[in-house]
């Protein structure tokens, strides 16, 4: 017989939560940001703005987005109109519905920032929002660490998530929500981390990849003007992008949770000592190369190949080296396989 | 294709192409029930039962070898397998198939009855289990049977097989794909394409188009591969 069938308590599936860098080449901070002049000037620029880790020109093959700013306004501020016909329609507007539905997932609902009496309700918003691939499956709650800096450079903000003083998760619709404070890695500095009348830095939204960071709070710590011109391009997302990239530090972790089938082979000591391989027999008759293998055989495994009913390969695992197999040892190898 | 670490025993696992597109047909036939281990890669010539330092250093020059990565193709990789065989065998078994080559017609039809030699003590004899074989390109078959097992695993691969290459096109998939496909008989019946297409832009009759065929005893272990050619006509 060649093929053994796996019993019951051989193959045990697994579930591990893995956090990682989330930036690309496993970097755990960005301290410098690009733009891509094509991206801006073309159509999605008026919606958002992508950031790269590396110069879109300088290295083209190299440079992969990191996050995406977009600026997003219930008034339609801050973006010219779609059509002058149909006054406000704009991509800001486009945007903040898109949000809205998203999150909220109510559009008579309203984004709120901070809690208890120093809350605000906002009709504009940044939205963050973190490439998929950077994030994996969630942002690692406690590991968004940004610094914001006023062009003057005088003035630094260090906001993080609020996850370490929160005693159970909070939710938005269901998705799950963090108020973004004044601090580091996910405590707050003071007594919330707020600002004074203001709320929240804004909404930190793990399980979306998405930071939503509130224009009113970033004005009045940082003076980060947003402008709410009407049929103007406000050119908000560079405002904030110009404020990330003089802040020099942007940290954050991706969490995945991967489900991994151990495979456990189990090879008796008699059986699996007998190979087909071509060498292992001399000529066309099936008589073995050596005069010892006859009751002594030794084999040398070096592949582990796992089949459905079927017959049919459908994982193959190799071995780093050669495992000797005869009759007077027994192996046990332990293959993984993710999902 | 590069070579794995060998100064710690480490297991490098992945799907197969095979895996990959039964995981994708989401029907159940992605589920791993049984294992085989091969030792690919290995020249038991180098293994010297004369060496002079004794018996420890016989596999001295296949134990350090370092291995290759995994080759996903499932028609490339376990192509000698280990078999369970009663100690003191002498003598291994092997598949007859009658043909060393097959060259088919568009349209010609063959039945092939494999035999195993040197199984059990016994000189000849049909593997209770049957005979797999595996066609690599399945594009080259119009029809791909197996027959006399009637388990029901040989049953429903057969069917798959047999929808793979487009006789039941009632299931979802994708056809004229170049991927295996694996059949399960005591005989199995082949029948040679007669899509022209396959040979080419500007081919005319005579043009040939190759894949291979491979069998393994099921019970045995025994494996054979061997081309199969399909010879334009039309």
């Amino acid at each position: 017989m060649s093929f053994k069938r796996f019993e019951t308590q051989d193959i045990v599936i697994s579930s591990d939560s893995i956090t990682g860098p989330a930036w690309s080449n496993g970097v755990t901070a960005l301290t410098s940001f690009f733009t891509s002049s094509i991206q801006a000037a073309g159509s999605s620029g008026d919606y958002y703005l992508d950031v790269f880790q590396s110069d879109p020109i300088v290295a083209p093959d190299t440079s992969v987005t990191q996050f995406s700013i977009a600026y997003c306004d219930s008034l339609g501020s801050g973006s010219v109109n779609f059509n002058d016909a149909v006054p406000f329609r704009t991509p800001t507007l486009s945007n903040f519905g898109q949000y809205r539905t998203l999150v909220l997932e109510d559009e008579n609902s309203e984004f709120i920032f901070g809690d208890n009496t120093n809350l605000l309700t906002a009709s504009n918003f940044y939205a963050i929002s973190v490439d998929r691939a950077r994030y994996k499956e969630a942002i690692f709650p406690g590991s968004f660490n940004l610094t914001l800096s006023a062009s003057n450079g005088f003035k630094k903000i260090h906001l993080t998530d609020n996850s370490n003083v929160l005693a159970v998760n909070t939710f938005l619709g269901s998705t799950r929500v963090m108020q973004v404070v004044s601090g580091s890695n996910g405590t707050p500095v003071g007594v919330n981390g707020y600002v004074e009348a203001s709320g929240s830095y804004g909404l930190f939204l793990p399980d979306l990849g998405t930071i939503l960071l509130n224009p009113a709070a970033l004005s009045q710590s940082l003076h980060l003007n947003t402008s709410r011109s009407r049929d103007l391009s406000g050119e908000n997302e560079d405002r904030l992008f110009q404020a990330i990239k003089d802040g020099a530090n942007f940290s954050l972790s991706s969490q995945e949770t991967i489900s991994s089938d151990f495979v456990f082979v189990r090879l008796r000591n008699s059986e699996f000592n007998y190979s087909e391989n071509p060498s292992f027999i001399s000529g066309s008759t099936g008589e073995l190369i050596y005069n010892n293998f006859i009751n002594q055989p030794q084999v040398y495994i070096t592949t582990v190949g796992m089949y459905n009913d079927s017959n049919e390969l459908l994982a193959v695992a190799k071995l780093s080296r050669p495992l000797l197999k005869d009759f007077t040892k027994e192996a046990l190898v332990r293959v993984k396989l993710d999902f | 294709m590069g070579y794995l670490n060998n100064q710690v025993v480490t297991v490098d696992a992945i799907l197969t192409k095979k895996g990959r597109q039964l995981l994708a047909r989401n029907d159940g036939s992605f589920r791993i029930t049984q294992f085989a281990v091969a030792d690919d890669e290995i020249d038991y010539t180098l293994y010297n039962p004369n060496h002079p330092s004794g018996s420890t250093f016989y596999g001295e020059a296949i134990e350090n070898m370092p291995l290759l990565e995994a080759f996903p193709n499932d028609t490339q990789i376990m192509k000698y397998k280990l078999a369970t065989l009663p100690r003191g065998t002498a003598k291994l078994p092997i598949l007859d198939l009658g043909y060393s080559a097959i060259t088919l017609q568009q349209g010609g039809t063959l039945a092939i009855t494999p035999q195993t030699l040197n199984y059990l003590g016994n000189q000849s004899i049909n593997e209770t289990s049957g005979y797999s074989c595996t066609v690599a390109d399945i594009r080259l078959l119009s029809t791909f049977t197996g027959i006399g097992i009637n388990t029901p695993a040989a049953q429903t691969q057969n069917q798959q097989s047999s929808t793979a290459i487009g006789q039941n096109t009632s299931v979802n998939q994708t056809l004229g794909t170049d991927v295996s496909a694996t059949i399960i008989g005591t005989q199995i019946n082949l029948r040679g394409t007669t899509v022209n297409t396959l040979y080419g832009a500007g081919t005319t009759v005579g043009a040939q188009i190759r894949t291979t065929l491979t069998f393994v005893g099921i019970d045995s272990g025994a494996r054979i591969t061997i081309p199969l050619t399909i010879t334009r006509t039309s």
